[in-house]
């Protein structure tokens, strides 16, 4: 595979071969328009000076004598003709010479017009730029005023210099493919390290990150690189903890099951003892029931995040269902539920997913109050929600817990909450049904005086 | 019906149009004229004893010369391979002869009654009836071209040779050879002093200036007459004999034994000079002009076709 930097490398010298081609393109053509036309007219301006001194008649020594005179000082090579075979006036015959101008020429000559030729002269045996000049009198072509200037193209002007020019060129253009190649590599290198980076990454390496030394681009793709990185590390190790925790969590029943079988098993308890000991492995059967069923739901809230089934639905019903469910429960602990719902709000939601969310936080707050303490309910309509705020007088929770309390397994109090009977997934799944449908969940709490749980559903849009 | 007069109507013109092609205006049998013909762009002018315009035939063919013998007049073309003969009277084109490519000059000898074509790539002269059948042929040097003949004999210039052909009429074969310049042109016989008159162009880009008067029997040079520069044509009158200068426009005027009388500076580029109704006529081939003098003085100029080669006179008395 071709890198980026040999195809940039490619395309600027091909850029550069391109320029170079114009410019001698355009060179040879500035040269023809200027420097040609510019002797052309220069050369015509002299002949024509010279031919205001023909008077007429034939061509005189002296008038040829003044051209050759002229021809000492000047930059043109300029002479007169007045042989008339050099005129091509033997024309219609045919001639066994080389004429210093043609038939046609001759024709143009007599108009009295002034010829311009650009090419090889055999006479001179070389290319020039040449202007014939008529001298005309009478319709008679007396003689011609002959200018003419070799035409050093440029290829000839440097012919002696060519292999210094050659290896200048060659020499110039390896220094610019060279430093182009340095300068190419200096800016790719951030780039290079990004790649090495995504590789490691891929290889499972979530520590990598690159430096960031620019500000263009590709300082903020390795800016960007660098944030994505942290994520997946955090990402990475929130899942590490996650598998951890739902291990321990499994592990600590699991052995209880499996130390009291074993001892029914070998008759090492009897009596009441053993009862008690099928009663504790059932105990923590449920336990582990609940907390695969829960574990089961967490996974399918964050799963069905964008996909549930909503229908409007009176909120107030499902609190009072839910509070009906938890009824023994609140007996069993002596904790009144005191109610204060506004029966008219209406909201759009899934019934069996709401109920759950209220489950779960009354079910905390039952769990976490103290005996024949209160818990208020109160539903009210505010900006466009319902907006639900479950108070209880329990034991709160601390400052510090707070913002951690809906992360799944995470507990308060490690070491009382196993014989709270909670899992440590509730919180968890209340937030993530909250978002489903669109609301949102505050958790506040007072350590010792009780915890504030405010969730907001939005209110159906009347049509 | 109507179709065949339809048909009839389409064949009319087109039999009208295709006479038209080969017909020119007609020349008066009785007329005396000088005409120019004109090679770059083919035609031949017509005119009348005071320099009137009598006609003009434009020609789509290169003709490169023509030969008036009485009431016809023959056309030929360095570059065709065939001679046109229209008859005067009718302008009409009553035969053509195959002459091949290189045909340079055609003269005619009223003795004899023969016509003669030099041809330039066979290096040969070939002899016709006045039919225009051809008769004999004979080979030359490089070139033939300048011919005139006198007492059963042809005289030949080879151009590109540095020898003059001398062919028997009758038999037309070679009789003798002389040697002259290279690019030697114009040649003149003058009977009553037995000489003959030879112009040229002068050899590579040097020009000649002088005219070569030779013995008519030996071929020797008897005197280098001092003209101009290039004298290629000649013409005379009873007692003057004219030399046309291209290279320097001039026309000089000797007597039969070549002493200079007077010249004048006429034309631009003139090749050719004739003798028509008591004037001397001169054209320029640059100028295309025709120029009429009498008694040594300029008297008419007539504008002409586009380069005038040759001027050739019918007199008719």
């Amino acid at each position: 595979m071709k890198k980026l930097s040999s195809k940039i490398w490619s395309l600027i010298i091909l850029f550069l071969v391109i320029t170079v081609v114009f410019m001698s393109l355009f060179t040879n053509f500035l040269y023809d328009q200027l420097y040609v036309k510019d002797s052309e007219e220069s050369m015509i301006e002299v002949g024509e000076r010279l031919q205001s001194n023909y008077q007429g008649g034939k061509v005189t020594d002296e008038f040829v004598e003044k051209v050759e005179d002229f021809n000492m000082y000047s930059t043109f090579n300029v002479f007169a003709v007045r042989n008339p075979k050099e005129l091509s006036a033997c024309v219609p015959f045919e001639i066994d010479y080389d004429t210093l101008i043609g038939p046609e020429e001759r024709r143009q000559l007599l108009k009295g017009e002034p010829i311009t030729k650009i090419g090889y002269e055999e006479r001179f045996e070389r290319e020039v730029i040449s202007v014939i000049v008529p001298l005309t009198d009478q319709n008679r072509l007396e003689g011609i005023i002959y200018l003419y200037y070799p035409l050093a193209r440029i290829t000839e002007l440097a012919n002696n210099e060519v292999i210094i020019l050659i290896s200048s060129v060659v020499v110039f253009s390896m220094l610019l493919a060279f430093f182009v190649h340095k300068g190419l590599g200096h800016i790719m290198r951030p780039l290079n390290e990004l790649q090495h980076a995504v590789e490691k990454m891929s290889d499972g390496d979530y520590k990598t990150r690159v430096n960031v030394s620019s500000k263009d681009e590709i300082g903020k793709l390795s800016e960007a690189f660098n944030e994505m990185a942290a994520a997946i590390q955090s990402e990475d190790e929130d899942k590490k903890t996650f598998l951890a925790t739902v291990s321990h969590e499994l592990r600590t029943p699991i052995s209880y099951v499996k130390g009291y079988s074993e001892a029914i098993q070998n008759n090492f308890i009897e009596g009441k003892e053993k009862d008690d000991a099928i009663q504790l492995i059932h105990r923590e059967a449920n336990r582990m029931e609940r907390l695969t069923n829960e574990l089961l739901q967490l996974a399918h809230s964050n799963r069905d995040q964008e996909k549930i089934d909503v229908y409007p639905m009176v909120i107030s019903e499902t609190i009072r269902e839910s509070v009906d469910l938890l009824k023994n429960q609140s007996k069993h602990k002596e904790v009144e539920i005191n109610l204060e719902l506004d029966d008219s709000l209406i909201v759009q939601a899934n019934e069996e997913k709401l109920k759950q969310i209220f489950i779960n936080v009354i079910e905390n707050s039952i769990r976490y109050s103290n005996k024949k303490s209160l818990i208020y309910i109160l539903l009210k309509a505010s900006g466009g929600n319902a907006v639900i705020e479950i108070n209880d007088q329990g034991i709160g929770i601390p400052k510090d817990d707070l913002p951690y309390i809906t992360e799944p397994f995470y507990r308060v109090n490690k070491a009382r909450s196993r014989a709270d009977g909670g899992s440590g997934l509730g919180l968890s799944i209340v937030k993530d049904l909250v978002k489903q449908h669109n609301g949102k969940l505050l958790i506040d709490s007072e350590l010792g005086k009780g915890t504030y749980v405010t969730i907001t559903i939005p209110l159906m849009e009347e049509l | 019906m109507q179709r065949k007069l339809l048909f009839l109507l389409i064949l009319c013109t087109t039999i009208l149009v295709g006479c038209r092609d080969d017909q020119f205006p007609s020349i008066d049998q009785h007329q005396s004229f000088l005409a120019s013909m004109n090679i770059l762009e083919p035609s031949m002018t017509f005119y009348g004893e005071s320099g009137e315009l009598i006609a003009e035939w434009k020609f789509d063919k290169g003709y490169s010369g023509a030969l008036i013998v009485n009431n016809h007049v023959l056309f030929y073309g360095h570059q065709l391979t065939e001679a046109d003969i229209y008859e005067l009277s009718s302008g009409k084109l009553v035969s053509t002869i195959k002459t091949g490519v290189g045909s340079t000059n055609a003269y005619y000898d009223l003795t004899y009654k023969r016509v003669f074509i030099t041809n330039s790539v066979r290096n040969s002269v070939t002899s016709f009836d006045t039919q225009g059948n051809k008769l004999d042929e004979c080979s030359l040097g490089e070139y033939p071209m300048s011919m005139t003949s006198n007492n059963g004999l042809l005289y030949v210039i080879n151009y590109k040779d540095s020898k003059l052909s001398i062919v028997n009429i009758d038999t037309m074969d070679l009789h003798d050879e002389w040697t002259i310049n290279e690019s030697s042109n114009g040649i003149l016989i003058v009977p009553e002093k037995n000489t003959v008159w030879i112009g040229g162009h002068g050899k590579g880009n040097k020009a000649n200036r002088t005219v070569d008067i030779l013995d008519l029997k030996s071929g020797e040079l008897q005197h280098q007459l001092d003209v101009s520069i290039m004298p290629v044509g000649f013409s005379r009158s009873e007692d003057e004999i004219y030399i046309i200068n291209h290279g320097s426009n001039e026309l000089h005027a000797t007597n039969l034994d070549g002493q200079a009388l007077w010249n004048i500076e006429i034309g631009a580029n003139p090749f050719t000079v004739a003798n028509f109704n008591g004037n001397v006529v001169v054209a320029g081939f640059d100028d295309h002009k025709i120029y009429i003098l009498n008694d040594q003085k300029l008297i008419k100029t007539i504008d002409t076709g586009s380069g005038p080669f040759q001027l050739l006179v019918r007199e008719v008395s």
